[in-house]
């Protein structure tokens, strides 16, 4: 017994020391990324936006709550499963055992502890640091592979807030060596437990990263080295990756046709966004004889777009015709099959009958409609889309004054009183993440800033329905009622038209196919900050022509 | 002399509050920062925790006059996005854009000075109306195009160069090339108009008369007097290189101050956007003093003006 004993820990010894240089040996060449934006370039996840921390900080730092890899949404991540108490007021996660940072600490419920409280305290940068001070009560370590967190009431959306598939708040940082070296030291040596390790930073330059030589969770790298860089101009970008100076480049659908006919491979990541247009302040007494304030109206608006053409000549045809507004696949709690087979119907072009709805709502020979173009940094094909649908109206007989305008200067007109944009139509998008409720309540809520369907003074039928569900769909525990009630919340809105949706976007990578092997994203997330672990060399899968 | 110094220092004094005051009144007509870090579907809550968090909750004027308070000690700021001092930020990219400029002037010259020597030597001819076209293909051609067609001519179809960021010396020629187009077209108008100014003086017909050679004449005699107003240009020339770099270091990701500033007004980096658009207008009073007091030197009718 002793003999087999002793056999079994020598072999496991043996196994350990030789385990690692071979490791390290089969893990080859550099994967070289060019992507438009490093965003603020800090290795501190309190001092990041989203779409940062999922390009870069990704990399080395792993989530609380992962990634549904192959449908997209919600998965396990640092926590292997959470559980939600019977009160709604308290949800348990369960850390995956044997997980280190980069300098050998062991990575435990006190870590999630502190990168929570981290992230919800003073200095913090992120994006929900309020919402989080608000609503979470406490946080508890029960032993080192659990932390209960306390809500003030049910939050059900809490594990995806703390996804990556979502938001960057849910980072693991390590206690113990922020606390002995200090934040600033930090900063400048950060250390994390995803499976690439901390290089070099240079800003506005590039960010350097090496694979860890040790099995992980998410995958062990095959390169050993990652050097992310900051290529601002997409023509530059393609040319990199054209020569092999690059390997992936971020690019956009106006690029892809030319990268195709350079020989590159386009991966196209699958309910990245949507496209939508939506009527501002449609329910205020001001606006009561306006064209836009009558759903119908608006309806027909959705009718005289041909969305078919717009992917295939916006987006080269590598987009898809959208579920209803801010839902996906993967989104949860939420009857996708049935409200796919809706948009198809819903969301179909028919300008006879967008005509005959015009005319039947007094306006045979359409109105003027003022409309107000605009795209977030790095998705300018929006105004190539909002410009086409322009276009689309005018042939139903609506004039359309269009504006365009720079996202900086478009988002502040939101807020407020919404003078510039109250009576008009926008362009807008939404970005792709597996919690409807969040969105919506952002949206329509009449406490929100774009209260679209109403504010506190003027809520109206719709309103009040919209706010009745959407209080009971927060509250409720049950996964089967709580999908009725997300699709309840779904068909009030989509019903009024107030938010329509024109497309289901994706995000576009070109690929040398020489230099990285096949692979895929993750359903719903662009940035591939959580996908260069699992990007083979390209001998170890070559790209099928 | 030191008169002519006091009255220019004083001057760029005035200047530099006046573009500091301009740059963060007409920054914050643009937006604020806070819309460009957080998602679009944020709260209004989570908003107004940034705001409070990046220091933009008070009144405009307020802000101002810490900003100026601030500025008076040398202190511009923290960069909204880097989470570095504004200035230090500058100074770590500044190196990386300098050493652009002189190989880009160096360009200009070797190509334009001659060329517009020769253009002047045959006015009207055809070489002189091939130089007029390469002047205004230099002024006309945008650089975010040519420096695009460069990369895809040398980099992406004949392989022979690197299509763009910092390296060794292939990864600064074709930068160089876009940044000097402009300029040897200006070095070539400039000097042309110069020249002929210049052959039609006395002091150049004496020559002549003396019987030197027509090469001594124009290379010797009418060049070295043809250079002073390009020695002023020069100065405009290095001001047009330091503020339009953005351009083409934004087209090759080479991280110079030109990046930067396209960094700063994309984000809404007000800080940043401040400091370095006041370091720049340092540094071209400082050059453009320069160039004068040394212009001063050169023509004593420019110091006894």
């Amino acid at each position: 017994m002793f003999r087999h004993f002793a056999s079994a820990v020598a072999l496991g010894v043996a196994m350990a020391v030789v385990a690692s240089p071979l490791c390290a040996q089969d893990q080859k060449g550099t994967l070289v990324f060019a992507v438009e934006s490093l965003g603020a370039q800090t290795l501190d996840p309190i001092l990041e936006g989203r779409p940062g921390n999922a390009v870069y900080q990704a990399v080395m730092y792993d989530s609380l709550v992962g990634f549904d890899l192959a449908k997209g949404g919600v998965g396990p991540g640092v926590a292997e499963r959470w559980e939600l108490s019977a009160d709604g007021l308290t949800w348990s996660f369960f850390i995956r055992p044997n997980q280190v940072f980069h300098n050998g600490d062991k990575l435990t419920a006190h870590d999630v502890k502190f990168s929570l409280e981290r992230q919800m305290g003073p200095g913090s940068l992120a994006s929900a640091a309020a919402s989080m001070r608000r609503t979470i009560k406490s946080i508890e370590v029960v032993d080192d592979l659990t932390v209960k967190v306390n809500t003030n009431n049910p939050q059900l959306g809490l594990p995806a807030g703390l996804s990556r598939a979502v938001a960057p708040e849910g980072a693991i940082m390590p206690k113990n060596y922020i606390e002995k070296v200090g934040e600033e030291e930090f900063r400048k040596k950060p250390i994390g437990s995803g499976p690439w390790k901390f290089v070099r930073n240079v800003p506005g330059d590039r960010i350097e990263f090496t694979a860890v030589t040790t099995p992980h969770w998410r995958g062990r790298p095959h390169f050993k080295d990652l050097h992310l860089l900051l290529v601002p101009e997409e023509s530059t970008r393609v040319a990199m990756v054209r020569t092999g100076e690059a390997a992936i480049a971020s690019i956009g659908p106006e690029t892809m046709l030319s990268a195709t006919r350079g020989g590159l491979e386009v991966l196209s990541v699958p309910g990245t966004m949507q496209a939508i247009f939506q009527f501002w302040g449609t329910w205020k007494p001001e606006l009561k004889d306006s064209p836009i304030a009558k759903p119908r109206v608006r309806q027909a608006l959705s009718l005289a777009i041909d969305r078919k053409q717009v992917i295939e000549h916006v987006m080269n045809g590598r987009a898809r015709l959208p579920h209803p507004f801010a839902t996906f696949a993967y989104t949860e709690y939420f009857s996708a099959a049935r409200w796919e087979k809706w948009a198809a119907e819903a969301y179909r072009y028919d300008p006879a009958l967008a005509k005959k709805m015009l005319a039947e709502e007094g306006y045979p020979n359409g109105f003027e409609l003022r409309f107000a173009n605009t795209a977030l940094p790095g998705t300018q094909f929006m105004v190539d889309i909002g410009t086409a649908i322009a276009d689309m109206w005018t042939k139903v007989g609506v004039k359309v004054t269009l504006k365009h305008y720079e996202w900086g200067s478009f988002a502040p007109m939101e807020r407020g009183d919404q003078a510039g944009l109250i009576g008009w139509a926008s362009m807008y998008r939404t970005a792709g993440r597996p919690d409807a409720p969040w969105r919506y309540d952002g949206a329509f809520s009449p406490e929100s800033t774009q209260r679209l369907l109403g504010d506190k003074d003027n809520c109206g039928e719709t309103c009040q329905e919209y706010v009745k569900t959407y209080r009971a769909l927060i509250a409720e525990l049950d996964r089967t009622k709580r999908t009725a009630l997300t699709d309840r919340m779904v068909e009030i809105t989509s019903n009024s038209w107030t938010v329509v949706p024109i497309l289901e976007g994706m995000g576009y990578y070109a690929i040398n196919t020489r230099r990285v092997g096949q692979f895929e994203a993750i359903p719903g997330r662009h940035e591939l900050g959580d996908v260069f672990e699992r990007i083979p060399r390209p001998e170890q899968k070559p790209w099928k022509k | 002399m030191k008169r002519y110094i006091a009255r220019r220092l004083l001057q760029g004094v005035v200047l530099l509050f006046m573009v500091a005051t301009i740059v963060f009144f007409l920054g914050r007509l643009t937006g604020n920062p806070v819309d460009l870090m957080l998602p679009e579907d944020a709260t209004a809550e989570d908003r107004a925790n940034l705001t409070q968090t990046l220091g933009l909750d008070g009144p405009l004027g307020e802000q101002f006059l810490i900003f100026a308070g601030k500025a008076l000690h040398g202190d511009l700021g923290n960069s909204i996005r880097m989470k570095q001092p504004a200035v230090d930020a500058f100074f770590d990219r500044l190196p990386n854009t300098l050493v652009l400029i002189p190989w880009a002037l160096l360009l200009g010259m070797v190509l334009g000075i001659p060329l517009g020597v020769v253009a002047a030597l045959n006015r009207g001819g055809l070489l002189d109306r091939a130089a007029g076209t390469i002047a205004v293909l230099g002024v006309a051609m945008p650089s975010f195009w040519l420096g695009i067609l460069l990369i895809f001519v040398f980099s992406v179809e004949l392989g022979w160069l690197p299509s763009s960021r910092m390296g060794g010396p292939a990864h600064y020629v074709l930068p160089v090339i876009t940044l000097g187009t402009f300029l040897v077209a200006g070095f070539m108008r400039i000097t042309r108009s110069a020249m002929l100014e210049v052959m039609e003086s006395e002091f150049v017909k004496l020559a002549r008369i003396k019987g030197l050679s027509e090469t001594a004449v124009i290379w010797k005699h009418c060049l070295r007097n043809a250079l002073i107003p390009v020695l002023t240009l020069w100065g405009v020339f290095v001001s047009n290189l330091i503020t339009g770099a953005i351009v083409t270091e934004t087209v090759f990701a080479w991280p110079g101050i030109g990046r930067l500033t396209y960094e700063a007004v994309i984000y809404r980096d007000f800080p940043l956007l401040q400091a370095v658009i006041i370091l720049k207008s340092i540094l071209i009073l400082v050059i453009n003093l320069g160039v004068d007091i040394l212009y001063a030197y050169v023509d004593p009718r420019i110091r006894l003006a």
